[in-house]
């Protein structure tokens, strides 16, 4: 959470991507370069911007599976929990 | 003459000059040729290892842009070695937002698939209530552990004890009897665990019962992912070939006995497995160069061929990480590096 | 022909042939030879190799299975060719093996056990989650010169400084020999604690032991 590898590391479990294409697949929809996912500087930003969540979260910020609604949007993928908390909610 | 500073695989402090490090090097290259039918290293690979032990640099790392993915297993579990005693969700908050870990894995203390069968549910209600505070992805993992289905701990008789007594074709029959019921106890958490929400399922130490163990790990991939095609299974081995326990075993016509771990990977993607972690294991008694060049020689085809990520294993006593509680940063750190940048990993 | 007579020992102990190991007994016997020189450099090579293939994941459990019990019927037939006193092979080394107590893997131990009864050698397995204490005791019933401990835990290790320990309390630190094994042993933990020897994998194990057998 510090920088990118948690999205990376969905990518590649949902798409089975290895590392330079699940890389590539994040930059391109967070729309930044490969070179940036690494960046705690950046990323911070990028992901506070985007409500994925940082490392200390304040109060008023997106947290926890709040988070995982705007992760899931933005970088298209399923995530099968916000199925079940659906489902569990009646939503 | 300048002495090189490194270790040994046990972790004990060790000097060498630049020819023994070449020969431990070329050694330990030697020696998986041999032993895992693979292509030695090129003599720029040869230069990169020497040229990087010969670094006084006490932490290396990788490039810019190099980067790979830290997945942890049974995160919840080591947490305690360490006498903190928190519970699981904080234990992964602490994973998560303290060390900044790319994956999370909850687990039970008692870490094998058949023990977990009584207690489920609540294993479950932990899960679900994780996965609202978590933001990485959060795998469910065990071991598959058929150590666990032989007498006394499990049903069926030890064929530890009916191999010495020359009855193979008894012990074997128990090991068939023993994958059956392993298959049908993974699959049973790995389906709860999949229904209340868990982003993956770890398969941890993959094959340490041998053939056996690996059989049923790979029936439990193919038949989950039959009935759940978007659940991410990450098999991660145990040893770095398949202990022939049975030897006659076999997955899609190949014999599961002796597989190294190129072999290993493509049953594993077979299987229909989303991550493969490759082990190598670290000799105690040879040094860190000898282990390094082993096992980069062994992992790297995993990598020139994979169609899924591989997560190499590395840690205390497996991938030319010194066997010790206290793994030193010089070499963990050295391993680490030449592990992605030769073998073409995913991630650690 | 001699070194056919071995090669056919050898041979016959890789394939698990009991017929051909005989075979290979009863032609030696017929040469004159010391059986010995039968067991030395035949069987014992043939059986060296054996336990390298195991180790390399190129032979299986029960192939060293059979072929140990193949060891075992050429060691007994060059047995009752040797004059009394005097025995072939490592059958007179008596090994009291076990995993320590708090310990319930018993895999390591099962394939140490197997490679060194396939060697030849007696082993009084005790099992799983053993005490000290009841190690030596066996040892000292059975006469073992070596005391074989296998842990697989870190938090187990502990026992097998224990073992030390009281192998001093009782005198016998040095008379009975230790041989440590297990995943997070190694060679330092073995000099820490004042353990003999410390065997990496099942096949270092016994070429330790044998090398232990020799200094004496």
């Amino acid at each position: 959470m510090r920088t990118a590898g948690d999205l990376v590391a969905r990518v590649q479990l949902s798409k089975k991507l290895r590392i330079n294409e699940a890389k590539k697949y994040v930059a391109d929809k967070l729309k930044i370069g490969v070179e940036e996912l690494c960046d705690p500087v950046i990323m911070s930003e990028v992901r506070a911007d985007l409500g994925f969540g940082v490392m200390m979260p304040l109060g008023g910020t997106p947290k926890g599976l709040e988070c995982k609604f705007n992760i899931a949007r933005v970088l298209d993928l399923d995530i099968n929990c916000l199925n079940r908390f659906k489902r569990m909610a009646g939503l | 003459m300048t002495k090189i500073f490194t270790r040994m695989g046990d972790g004990s402090p060790l000097e060498m000059t630049e020819a023994e490090l070449r020969g431990d090097i070329e050694d330990g290259i030697s020696q998986a040729v041999e032993k895992g039918d693979v292509p030695p290293l090129t003599q720029e690979e040869i230069e990169y290892l020497v040229e990087l032990f010969k670094r006084d640099d006490r932490f290396v790392g990788v490039p810019l842009g190099k980067e790979v993915i830290l997945s942890y297993d049974a995160a919840t579990l080591k947490i305690k070695r360490h006498a903190l005693f928190e519970d699981r969700i904080n234990a992964l908050a602490i994973y998560e937002r303290l060390l900044g870990a790319d994956t999370l894995e909850l687990c039970h203390v008692d870490y094998s698939y058949k023990v977990l069968k009584p207690i489920v549910s609540y294993e479950q209600a932990t899960l679900e209530q994780a996965l609202y505070n978590t933001h990485a992805p959060l795998f469910y993992g065990a071991m598959p552990n058929l150590g666990l289905y032989t007498q006394p701990d499990g049903p069926f008789p030890n064929p530890m004890e009916l191999l010495p007594q020359g009855r193979i074709e008894e012990g074997r029959a128990a090991y068939d009897q023993m994958v059956e019921a392993a298959v049908e106890d993974i699959c049973f958490i790995a389906e709860a665990m999949w229904e209340s929400g868990a982003d993956a399922i770890n398969f941890d130490t993959v094959g340490a019962s041998g053939d056996p163990d690996f059989k049923a790990s790979l029936m439990a991939v193919e038949r989950l992912r039959g009935k759940y095609p978007d659940l991410p299974i990450m098999v991660g081995m145990a040893g770095e070939f398949v202990l022939g326990m049975h030897g006659e075993m076999y997955y899609d016509g190949v014999r599961l006995a002796g597989l190294y771990p190129k072999d290993q990977l493509a049953l594993a993607e077979k299987a229909g497995a989303a991550i493969f972690g490759p082990v190598v294991n670290t000799n105690a008694n040879e040094s860190t160069p000898w282990n390094l060049a082993r096992t980069i020689a062994l992992i790297k085809p995993c990598g020139e061929t994979a169609s899924i990520p591989i997560h190499a294993n590395m840690g205390m006593g497996v991938g030319a990480v010194p066997v010790t509680d206290y793994p030193p940063v010089d070499v963990v750190s050295r391993a680490s590096k030449a592990m992605v940048e030769l073998c073409r990993l995913d991630g650690l | 022909m001699s070194e056919a007579i071995y090669q056919k020992a050898i041979d016959a102990i890789m394939e698990a042939d009991q017929k051909l190991a005989l075979e290979a007994v009863r032609q030696h016997l017929d040469s004159g030879v010391d059986p010995m020189e039968l067991m030395n450099k035949g069987f014992i090579v043939g059986i060296s190799k054996v336990g390298d293939l195991f180790g390399s994941g190129k032979m299986f459990l029960p192939e060293l299975m059979l072929a140990a019990e193949v060891m075992q019927a050429a060691s007994q037939a060059l047995n009752q060719a040797m004059p009394a006193g005097r025995e072939s092979g490592y059958a007179h080394i008596h090994i009291t093996a076990a995993t320590v107590k708090g310990d319930i893997h018993d895999i390591g131990k099962g394939i140490g056990i197997a490679l060194f009864r396939a060697n030849g050698f007696t082993v009084h397995d005790l099992g799983r989650d053993v005490e000290a204490e009841v190690m030596i005791d066996d040892a000292v019933k059975n006469n073992s010169q070596i005391i074989a401990t296998s842990a697989l835990l870190t938090t187990t290790l502990s026992e097998q400084k224990k073992l030390e320990e009281t192998l001093k309390k009782a005198g016998l630190k040095g008379k009975i020999k230790t041989m440590v094994a297990g995943a997070p042993v190694t060679p330092r933990w073995a000099n820490r604690i004042g353990a003999d020897i410390y065997a990496e994998n099942a096949h270092e194990g016994v070429q330790g032991v044998i090398r232990a057998i020799k200094e004496g």
